[in-house]
């Protein structure tokens, strides 16, 4: 368990510079997401903080001690990899105590550390079996377990579940987030799958380019994303998001939809001048059916069992509703759709963020 | 789909065939070794003996040099390999994993030394291995077998170490190994086949080698198998019998070798250890 400071961080392969100055703090037992889309620099960053690559800039201290130039096994950490990268000479009992072996310690404690590592996981039956007998969850079990097995001060999580089936993937998220809550250990995961980090996280941190996007809890990147980034990756599926300008209306400035129709804006635009360009945002899941509403056409509709997705169209506009009701609605029927009011999000085109 | 019976005889037959034309040669001498001297001279020749006789092995090992040879061929080749396969494989794990300047020059000068003809460079190295007081000796034998087998092992090992997942030395580096470690418990172990190779590779060639060891080795203290199967070939005749059973006593340890390391040539090492 360690708290982890990580200050404009750098890092360049020859002249190309991938990751731009990220500044995160940890705090102890925190679970930390790095999120973002392939190429975003997030597996480079947690590379760095494991040791398997030089930091080109800045410094990532753990428990206030600077760790750039220690080497990985003296910083106290211990990763999982994304393909488990289990040695497949030896069983998951050698598996599991070899970095123990490699620490000298006696044969005792190492089986004794193993058995209760394997215990966790449910990895009792297994241990005398090899990498090749066994099955995807299994192998990252095993993966869990070697990390364990060396109580480090910080986890660290590269992708873990994206080469499982998507039943796996949800069970054994569980698990991990289980593992969390028992042994209290700080983890700092990597994932392109927010719902990944939607559902584990304590604190999430989205990259995009190599740059901090933006920061904070699960529900508040949800709640108030920082740019039109973080509200089209957070949540899914993705928040509608429409291209438009401040237009003035009688009851005030409003969005224009389509010159006959117009949106309400939040309270922070009251003073926002017409002819702004602005992105509004609306989630699927703020639509509400309502026969007083916006008129959309509909164009498809994709029951799921649970809910029903409509893609509508108004104006120009292609939009996505989620309606926990049954939508008795086809192809070209008109529907009327509404939200509340404070479910809006509005950025200003130009830059991006959040108004 | 089983293929038909028609195939299946002509698959058969040419297994057969193919199975004959190699072992012939070697049927053929076992069975020269036993007949009389004689016997071998004769036109048509006779195939199975009509008067088998051991008086071959006798004079091979207890009337010739043979058995000392035997022994010199053993230490130099067993030498060479060994300390080919040391220096191998600490530089194929230096081509495989690290990047340094000068690199793509290190390579090419050793598949330069490849491609050397013994021709060329025999001269040279009898200069080389005078001033340095070591021709006529195992040691000046060893230093240069382990030249000509070298750039080859290099070679073989640095893609056999390559195509070990990086991510497997990754989680070790984690778990708190150093390099050598690294390469002493997870690369070699995972590395058999290519080792076997190399170690078959290297001890085939040398146990053969004539030219090296013509050049280098004066007297009977230093001389190998291939130069004394040469030997029976004195002014005037040659002494096939014994020829015969000194090379099917040379050719004994290698078949040994290859049955021994025949299941090691089987790759499929690391599967499970990484996804996909």
């Amino acid at each position: 368990m360690a708290s982890m400071e990580i200050k404009d961080v750098r890092k360049s392969f020859g002249t190309v510079e991938v990751v731009h100055g990220v500044s995160v703090s940890i705090s102890d037992g925190e679970f930390v997401v790095l999120v973002g889309p392939s190429g975003c620099g997030k597996s480079t960053l947690l590379r760095m903080i494991a040791g398997l690559e030089e930091i080109s800039g800045g410094e990532i201290s753990i428990d206030g001690t600077v760790v750039n130039q220690l080497r990985p096994k003296d910083r106290d950490i211990a990763m999982v990899f994304q393909n488990y990268a289990l040695y497949p000479h030896m069983n998951v009992a050698k598996n599991m105590g070899f970095s123990l072996k490699l620490r000298g310690e006696r044969k005792e404690v190492i089986d004794q550390k193993v058995k209760e590592a394997a215990a966790i996981l449910g990895l009792t039956p297994y241990l005398d079996r090899f990498p090749r007998q066994l099955s995807g969850g299994q192998r990252q079990r095993v993966a869990m377990g070697r990390s364990i097995v060396r109580n480090p001060r910080v986890f660290l999580f590269d992708e873990p579940l994206s080469n499982l089936d998507a039943k796996l993937r949800v069970q054994m998220r569980t698990e991990i987030k289980d593992l969390h809550l028992r042994l209290k250990t700080t983890i700092i995961y990597v994932t392109h799958d927010q719902i990944e980090a939607m559902t584990m996280a304590d604190k999430i941190v989205v990259l995009r380019d190599g740059v901090v996007e933006q920061i904070g809890r699960p529900l508040d990147l949800y709640d108030t994303p920082a740019n039109i980034f973080v509200a089209g990756f957070i949540g899914s599926p993705s928040m509608n998001i429409l291209q438009g300008e401040i237009v003035e209306t009688p009851a005030g400035p409003a969005f224009g939809l389509t010159p006959e129709v117009s949106l309400p804006l939040p309270a922070v635009a009251a003073d926002l001048k017409a002819g702004r360009k602005v992105h509004y945002g609306i989630r699927p899941e703020h639509f509400v059916l309502s026969d007083s509403g916006l008129r959309a056409e509909v164009v498809l509709t994709e029951p799921t069992g649970s809910e029903t997705q409509v893609f509508m169209r108004v104006g120009d506009h292609d939009l996505l509703g989620v309606f926990r009701e049954r939508v008795a609605a086809a192809r070209g029927d008109t529907i009327g759709v509404t939200f509340q009011p404070n479910t809006m999000h509005l950025f200003d085109s130009e830059s991006g963020k959040r108004l | 789909m089983k293929p038909s019976l028609i195939g299946r005889l002509f698959l058969f037959v040419g297994v057969v065939v193919l199975i004959f034309v190699c072992m012939f040669p070697f049927l053929w001498m076992a069975l020269s070794s036993i007949k009389p001297v004689g016997e071998l001279y004769r036109v048509p020749p006779s195939w199975l003996p009509e008067h088998a006789t051991l008086a071959n092995f006798w004079n091979v090992l207890f009337e010739s040099n043979i058995p000392r040879y035997f022994l010199n061929s053993t230490v130099i080749s067993l030498g060479s390999t060994g300390v080919a396969l040391l220096l191998a494989i600490f530089a194929s794990y230096g081509l495989a994993r690290f990047r340094f300047r000068g690199k793509g020059l290190a390579q090419a000068f050793i598949l330069l030394g490849q491609l050397l003809p013994t021709a060329a460079i025999i001269v040279p190295l009898f200069v080389t291995l005078r001033i340095l007081g070591l021709v006529n000796s195992y040691l000046g034998l060893i230093l240069v077998y382990t030249i000509i087998t070298l750039p080859l092992s290099v070679w073989m090992l640095t893609s056999y170490f390559r195509a070990i997942p990086v991510e497997l030395e990754e989680a070790a580096i984690i778990d708190g190994a150093t390099r050598l470690g690294i390469l002493f418990r997870i690369t070699l172990p995972l590395s058999a086949p290519g080792l076997v190779a190399i170690v078959v590779y290297a001890f085939v060639t040398t146990w053969n080698e004539f030219l090296f060891a013509l050049v280098l080795a004066q007297d009977y203290r230093v001389k190998t198998l291939p130069i004394g199967i040469a030997e029976f070939t004195t002014e005037f005749n040659t002494d096939w019998g014994s020829v015969m059973a000194a090379s099917l006593i040379m050719t004994v340890p290698i078949a040994v070798l290859f049955m021994a390391m025949q299941k090691m040539f089987v790759g499929g090492l690391t599967a499970g250890a990484v996804k996909g």
